[in-house]
């Protein structure tokens, strides 16, 4: 019981960055590696809002996102934005930017791990409020996520453009600010996980590697185009790797995603969902 | 231009020849370095450069390579001069299982699922303890045996050995891109459709180019592990693997020798920002983000222009 509830809140980090991968990689056609860094540079964002600023906690969750969303911006305006179409040099750009931001973040703030302050103190059932508030807040943007894609022009501008990218073009949609949309969106989401993470663990600079592989592998399992499908798959493999952790050995736990990634593929190499 | 390139060749072997005679300890112990690299970026340009998939895990197989053949030489006491063609084809086969089903899928896919094989293999050798002694790393790996009366303890021995089959396996990987398997690996990364309507078996040609360069990575990383005889798993993690793409990307993917004089020049780079360790791959991923702007074919493509405007 403690291990599935574990395994959703862990679950719940992988699905939000997943979230925003999956509606840059339907748009733009890059697995946005960036994202992880995204992810590392918001939470010691959030870091420096409570310590240094001594804002409260939903402040620095703020901070975090704003900060994630204008990284992802910049990236997407400067860099991406020139090969689009192209998505091996945008694939190799997107790695180069993790690789540059995981060593900027160890050049300015070190390898040495920062423990952020708990917020809330008590706990229900056995899970810290800290850790419930993960879930809540993953809830939270995953109704916002879906009810601006699918009900506001904006939203249906950015589905009609992972449909089929020139026809919406053709109708008048401006697939630069699509662009941009997804980005920004993508960059809250990830910092926003970054942030909520933090608390739970410590604070380092390669903190971002494995919530950004976990959610890739959420992302190739999940299929495009389904925001439940991403919650779904992110919460699965997070309770799968918390009740293998559990009963089978814990020195692998990381490993587990890449075996149920490989043996998916190997028998449907479209993915859980099929719609490659 | 032929003759041109085949004396520019000539006169580099000759220079790597005479290195040990001429410089000091430390250069020699560089270039041994530059030279196990440019095995690396050679093997990986005959999967990326040559066949197309996109790769992030040539590292991985450094290190299987490199805990292979010390792990069979220390627990069994295999001689090297037998350890490390078992090594070669050992990650030859290893790369087969895994690249057959992995090969499956295409584009980002393929690439996401290498990046994650690489954590995967380093993470088994942290974890994997009774075998590699996880994070406290291998020690005491011999160095080669010696032969012909040749003591490979010394430098200048290790040096002529890594240039020995370094030359050979570059003279492989060139005959082998110059033949009909070779041209069919270039038909696949051109149009993969196209060329399987032709006739050319493209997952078959896609594996073996897989498992022969992961092969090759591993040789490398056989000879990595009798030169330094210390081995630990940070030293074949993911970072190590994007420096790989890196220095073959800033030669020029497709070329062989792009990448080879990729992986020298970023060796040397890489020893003049020694001083500062932290802002090491800062530059190098500002140097691949500088390379995909302004030349994406490279060293070889800056290259290839000015003999074109001359």
């Amino acid at each position: 019981m403690l291990q599935i509830g574990n395994g959703l809140i862990i679950g719940s980090i992988y699905a939000l960055v997943a979230l925003g991968i999956n509606v840059i990689w339907s748009i733009a056609d890059v697995p946005d590696f960036s994202q992880g860094s995204i992810f590392v540079v918001s939470a010691y964002i959030g870091y420096f809002t409570v310590t240094w600023v001594k804002l409260p906690f939903v402040l620095a969750l703020l901070a975090g996102m704003c900060v994630g969303s204008l990284m992802a911006f910049t990236f997407e305006r400067f860099l991406y934005r020139r090969w689009r179409g192209a998505g091996r040099v945008q694939l190799l750009c997107a790695i180069a930017l993790f690789f540059l931001w995981s060593n900027v973040v160890n050049a300015l703030w070190t390898a040495k791990a920062k423990i952020f302050p708990a917020y809330l103190k008590g706990s229900l059932l056995g899970f810290s409020y800290m850790r419930l508030v993960v879930v809540a807040v993953a809830v939270i943007l995953f109704v916002l996520v879906y009810i601006f894609i699918m009900k506001t022009k904006i939203g249906k501008a950015i589905r009609a453009a992972s449909q089929e990218s020139e026809a919406a073009q053709v109708l008048g949609i401006n697939i630069n600010t699509v662009n941009s949309v997804v980005f920004m969106l993508g960059g809250a989401l990830s910092g926003a996980a970054g942030v909520l993470v933090s608390p739970l663990y410590a604070i380092f600079p390669t903190m971002g590697d494995l919530p950004l592989l976990k959610a890739l592998v959420v992302v190739i399992l999940g299929g495009f185009g389904t925001v439940g499908g991403v919650l779904i798959c992110g919460l699965g493999l997070g309770v799968l790797e918390a009740l293998g952790a559990g009963y089978l050995s814990s020195a692998y736990q990381h490993g587990y995603a890449f075996i149920i990634l490989i043996v998916v593929l190997t028998f449907l190499p479209k993915g859980l969902f099929g719609k490659m | 231009m032929f003759g041109a390139s085949r004396v520019a060749i000539a006169v580099s072997i000759i220079i790597l020849i005479l290195i040990p005679q001429l410089a000091s300890n430390y250069v020699i112990y560089v270039v041994i370095l530059a030279m196990l690299y440019a095995i690396l970026t050679a093997s990986y340009d005959l999967l990326t450069g040559y066949t197309g998939p996109l790769s992030f895990c040539h590292a991985a197989f450094y290190g299987l390579g490199a805990y292979t053949s010390a792990i069979l030489t220390l627990r069994t006491g295999m001689s090297f001069w037998l350890a490390f063609p078992i090594t070669g084809v050992w990650v030859f086969l290893f790369a087969a299982a895994v690249g057959y089903p992995a090969l499956k899928i295409r584009g980002h896919y393929f690439a996401v699922t290498t990046f994650f094989f690489g954590h995967f293999v380093y993470l088994f050798l942290l974890n994997s303890r009774k075998l590699t002694n996880g994070p406290l790393g291998l020690r005491g790996i011999r160095p080669p045996d010696s032969i012909l009366g040749i003591d490979f303890s010394s430098l200048n021995a290790s040096y002529y050995l890594v240039l020995f089959f370094g030359v050979l396996i570059v003279v492989f990987l060139h005959l082998f891109v110059k033949s009909r398997i070779g041209r069919a690996l270039v038909s696949i990364r051109e149009n993969e459709d196209l060329a399987e309507s032709i006739g050319i078996n493209t997952s078959f040609y896609k594996v073996l180019a897989f498992s022969i360069s992961a092969g090759l990575a591993g040789m490398a990383g056989s000879l990595f592990a009798h030169f330094f005889r210390l081995l630990h798993p940070s030293t074949f993690a993911w970072m190590i693997s994007e420096m790989i793409v890196i220095m073959a990307l800033v030669g020029g993917l497709g070329t062989l020798i792009g990448p080879i004089i990729g992986a020298g020049l970023v060796t040397f780079f890489l020893e003049l920002v020694r001083p500062a360790p932290e802002l090491r791959f800062i530059l190098l991923s500002i140097m691949l983000i500088l390379v995909l702007l302004f030349e994406p074919k490279g060293l070889m493509g800056i290259f290839w222009r000015i003999r074109g405007e001359k």
